[in-house]
């Protein structure tokens, strides 16, 4: 067997087909060697035929009408190393085909493929044509796609992720392999990552989870660029979107280079401008629901054949302006804006960019280092990075001569990590490695949380066996994390409060391919989140939702224990699809909010409820199943279902704030190919949410100023197409979001109590890739 | 950045957290029409909002009196004590006290200072005592915080266009 690299650059649209009396189809399925992603958008050619075909969502393709002999297979994606291979076959033939991910300069020889089980583990991923769709949305927007994952939305405006009912905290966010440390406590804060940044999110739970933390109780999610340029020349892509409801409008450009004469240095230039007006429902427009956002980021990579080093710096600044009508003195403002049907002329009807206070002010910088070193079969990573979280909240004062923040809160975080992954041998892979994290918050202005040093460090081993259609993977994480807290008092004094949690997690994950059309996946999960600064020492007024809220010296870590079996099955002619997610994570001590309604915390502005933070135990269970019916070559209908049931085991009752139940169905007609024109296709969805009717009991006192809102149902719609010009292939999109103009509420959404959710909102986007490959 | 990343190494000391919106007192003032003592009564709460709970005075008043009453907002969170009426002044289109007797108090309240727009602001007041009784007086000072305010003559305590600065129920007594 002969192996050569080859370099192919050039996206044709459509393969001359040979028409010939033979029936044989050969189809196969491309991975990253490394990652084991799913490759999507890799080249494939037939040699001899001429025929070439792009990998689908799932890195699926298939040539038929092949005749049996002879071929040259040749496979190129530009995150991998491209491969040359020849192969034979007589009857049907399957191949799975594992990319080097660019790890060795050009000119090198690198294959490696091998046919056996694809570790796909428990992740779900959005890459390709679904996080186009979302270009110009925000991060948990964008992840609020994938089935299972849902949004906790203060307005319009700020929005997170929330993965099976959990949120904050309890979510790692890894941006570019860094743990992402922000203020990720609060509700109300946003993740500081911007999307364009992505080539693909994903989110994964079970024993790659341990690389990044013991504490991801919910899962990790993975904002993953895509990696440098591999083939001398520059590239550049031009993304802009507008949105007509709050007349968003987003620039976002990207430009990429690798030297001819010094093909080792390649480098990135990334920059994103995003500036939206005051959004409407669809009976009122409200006011200060502006946004602002400005991003850039310049990555830097060296790469030789045994030594390979990144380095990355992003900034991200955003400022968002908060509803005004919303803003609270005190409970009977509350009440009586809870009572009204909908918010004071006042507050509505202003049709501007201006953005005034109440409003969050936010910035992060990253900087990181990674170096890869290559011993022999051996790897090596190092990874230094360095964080400085800047968050502003300016709420309405008294004075509008004052232009201070009433919250002004600084987090400076350094991290160390270092692991080795070991070669293969006797079926076994792994990685171990040890992880150290230093950081420093300081507030200004209202006390919320106090001023702290963290100091934690960690260590893990995960190893990884496979043979036939069996793959297992296991690991174990250590923890350990030193707080300590500073409050200065206004008469000088100072309060001091020291803790040290150590955490263990540990994860088994196992996969069966009992046919190329089945798999299954088990996996139980230990995982254990020490409390966070704002459990054990919040003590203010929480403006948002008049209350009054405490933390808890004494909290201990909570732990989990997640168990999730998965069911994977393809038919043959692929035109069926079902993905089945079951799962049951109890979680010992978990940390909640429980209002304490008898025992009010009397101020100037009157009497507030107090919450305090409490632990129990919680049992969250439930199911996410998709399916994919291609009904007709052009016409493909998905459904997706998610359902969860979240019980405060201790209390025998239901906890507050879960996501709804949701079932989303989908028809994508896709139109073949034209002159010039391609990837064209037309979607609606319907999505269908529940009301949330499981909610805490209030026969012992109030735990919600109001019930949930009632169910909804909303259609979207989505179109795309590409047209070539040249050889520059512009995609143009259009989305409808809430075509009917639906006035509905959102549970999960703390304006629900005031105001409608957004109404329709058409979008139009366009990308515009530029390459260019030296010859 | 790297001028950031030294900084976050050095170990550095609590700054003094100042937050600027704190209202710890508020002292009403009562000048008796006619001569007499002047009377002062406190709703404290030095420590701000939560820790300690507040003081509430009660306030005691001579029966068939009229007293021309000033409030006073005090911050003594801050050295020395800020003086926080001065803000509410210097911006008397987007602030309104309102004064609320609740019967049995035989009290009423009236002639409230205007703002700029002829509209009640409630910095200064007279306060007009009947037979003896005891009952209740809610002072609340209400926000506007609207570009521009709107803030108009007939807009209830309760206006959607405000919300709440203060809001203090004392006891009251006509002895």
């Amino acid at each position: 067997m002969k192996l050569f690299i080859t370099i192919l650059f050039t996206f044709f649209i459509a393969a001359t087909a040979i028409s010939q009396s033979c029936t044989i189809s050969f189809s196969g399925h491309v991975e990253d060697a490394d990652t084991k992603e799913k490759l999507t958008g890799a080249v494939v050619t037939l040699k001899e035929t001429g025929m070439q075909i792009i990998t689908d969502e799932k890195g699926d393709f298939i040539f038929t009408k092949l005749c049996s002999g002879e071929y040259t297979l040749l496979v190129s994606h530009t995150s991998c190393d491209s491969i040359i291979k020849k192969i034979s076959f007589a009857k049907n033939f399957h191949l799975d085909i594992f990319m080097p991910h660019a790890r060795k300069v050009m000119g090198d020889v690198v294959i490696e493929t091998k046919i056996g089980v694809a570790n796909t583990g428990f992740k779900k991923e959005l890459s390709g044509k679904d996080l186009e769709e979302t270009k110009g949305l925000s991060l948990a927007e964008a992840l609020s796609k994938i089935n299972g994952v849902t949004m906790l939305q203060t307005g319009s405006t700020i929005s997170k992720p929330v993965i099976h009912g959990l949120h904050s905290s309890r979510i790692l966010i890894i941006n570019n392999g860094v743990r992402q440390e922000g203020q990720q406590w609060g509700n109300e804060h946003a993740p500081e990552i911007d999307p364009f940044i992505a080539g693909k999110l994903i989110v994964i739970k079970g024993v790659d989870e341990l690389k990044y933390g013991s504490d991801a109780i919910a899962g990790v999610i993975l904002v993953e660029p895509k990696p440098l340029r591999n083939i001398p020349g520059y590239a550049a892509e031009f993304n802009t979107a507008y949105f007509t409801n709050n007349r968003q409008y987003v620039v976002s450009g990207v430009w990429e280079h690798q030297f001819k004469n010094i093909p080792a240095f390649r480098y990135r230039i990334q920059g994103t401008f995003k500036k939206g007006a005051n959004a409407s429902t669809p009976n009122y427009r409200l006011n200060n629901t502006g946004s602002e956002e400005k991003n850039f980021s310049i990555t830097l990579g060296w790469k030789k054949e045994k030594f390979n080093t990144e380095l990355f710096y992003s900034y991200f600044a955003v400022k968002v302006g908060i509803f005004n009508g919303s803003h609270i003195g005190n409970l009977t403002d509350l009440q009586n804006a809870i009572a009204a049907e909908k918010p004071d002329d006042v507050f509505l009807g202003e049709r501007t960019y201006k953005i005034r206070r109440p409003y969050q002010d936010v910035s992060h910088q990253l900087l990181k280092l990674k170096s890869t070193i290559l011993k022999g079969e051996h790897k090596f990573n190092v990874l230094l990075g360095g964080q400085f979280n800047h968050r502003k909240e300016y709420d309405v004062v008294r004075s509008s001569s004052n232009t201070r923040p009433q919250l002004d809160l600084s987090i400076y975080t350094l991290s160390e990590d270092i692991n080795w992954e070991h070669p293969k041998r006797n079926n076994f892979n792994g990685v171990a490695g040890i992880s150290m994290m230093q950081q420093d918050n300081t507030y200004g202005g209202r006390y919320f949380i106090p001023n702290y040093f963290a100091y934690s460090f960690g260590g893990y081993v995960i190893e990884k066996w496979s043979k036939h259609k069996w793959e297992l993977q296991a690991g174990i994480r250590y923890d350990n994390k030193t707080i300590n807290t500073t409050r200065l008092r206004f008469n000088g004094s100072l309060v001091n409060y020291d803790f040290n949690f150590s955490t263990v997690a540990s994860s088994f994950n196992s996969i069966y391919k009992a046919t190329d059309l089945w798999k299954f996946n088990l996996n139980i999960s230990l995982a254990s989140r020490a409390p966070y600064v704002n459990e054990l020492l919040s003590d203010g007024i929480h403006h948002g939702t008049a209350t009054y809220e405490k933390g808890d010296i004494t909290l201990k870590p909570e732990k989990s224990i997640n168990i999730s079996g998965g069911v994977n099955f393809q038919n043959k002619q692929k035109t069926f699809q079902l993905d089945l997610l079951l799962y049951v994570n109890s979680i010992n001590d978990f940390i909640y909010q429980q209002p304490k309604p008898s025992t009010p915390v009397l101020t100037i502005a009157g009497a507030f409820p107090l919450i305090e933070y409490q632990q129990t135990n919680a049992l969250l269970s439930g199911f996410d199943l998709s399916a994919s019916v291609k009904a007709h070559s052009n016409v493909e209908w998905q459904s997706k279902i998610s359902v969860l049931n979240a019980r405060n085991t201790s209390l025998k009752d239901w906890l507050i704030l879960m996501p709804a139940n949701r079932l989303s169905n989908e028809i994508t007609y896709s139109f073949k190919n034209g002159k010039g024109i391609s990837d064209s296709y037309l979607a609606v969805e319907v999505l269908n949410v529940m009301q949330q009717k499981n909610i805490p009991d209030e026969s012992n006192g109030k735990q919600d100023y109001k019930a949930p809102p009632g169910a909804y149902n909303l259609i979207n719609f989505n179109a795309a197409s590409a047209i070539s010009f040249g050889k520059t292939k512009i995609t143009i999109g259009i989305g409808i979001r809430n075509v009917l103009n639906t006035v509905y509420r959102d549970y999960l959404n703390s304006m629900r109590y005031f105001i409608d959710e957004m109404g329709r909102n058409i979008s139009v986007r366009v990308k515009i890739p530029f390459n260019h490959v030296y010859q | 950045m790297a001028g950031v990343l030294i900084t976050s190494c050095k170990k550095d000391k609590p700054e003094e957290p100042n937050d600027n919106e704190v209202i710890t007192t508020m002292k009403l003032t009562f000048v008796p029409v006619g001569g007499g003592t002047t009377l002062t009564y406190l709703f404290d709460d030095p420590d701000g909002p939560g820790g300690a709970a507040p003081t509430q005075q009660e306030i005691v008043l001579a029966t068939t009196k009229t007293y021309n009453v000033t409030v006073q907002l005090l911050d003594k969170t801050k050295t020395p004590v800020a003086d926080v009426t001065l803000e509410v002044q210097s911006e008397p289109t987007a602030h309104r006290f309102y004064y609320e007797p609740t019967a049995p108090s035989n009290i009423a309240v009236s002639g409230l200072d205007n703002d700029t727009n002829g509209v009640p602001l409630g910095i200064t007041s007279t306060w007009a005592t009947g037979a003896v009784a005891t009952g209740k007086l809610k002072v609340t000072l209400r926000h506007y915080p609207g570009t521009p305010p709107n803030k108009a003559i007939g807009d209830l305590v309760s206006s959607s266009k405000s919300s709440t600065d203060i809001e203090v129920e004392f006891n009251t007594k006509i002895q």
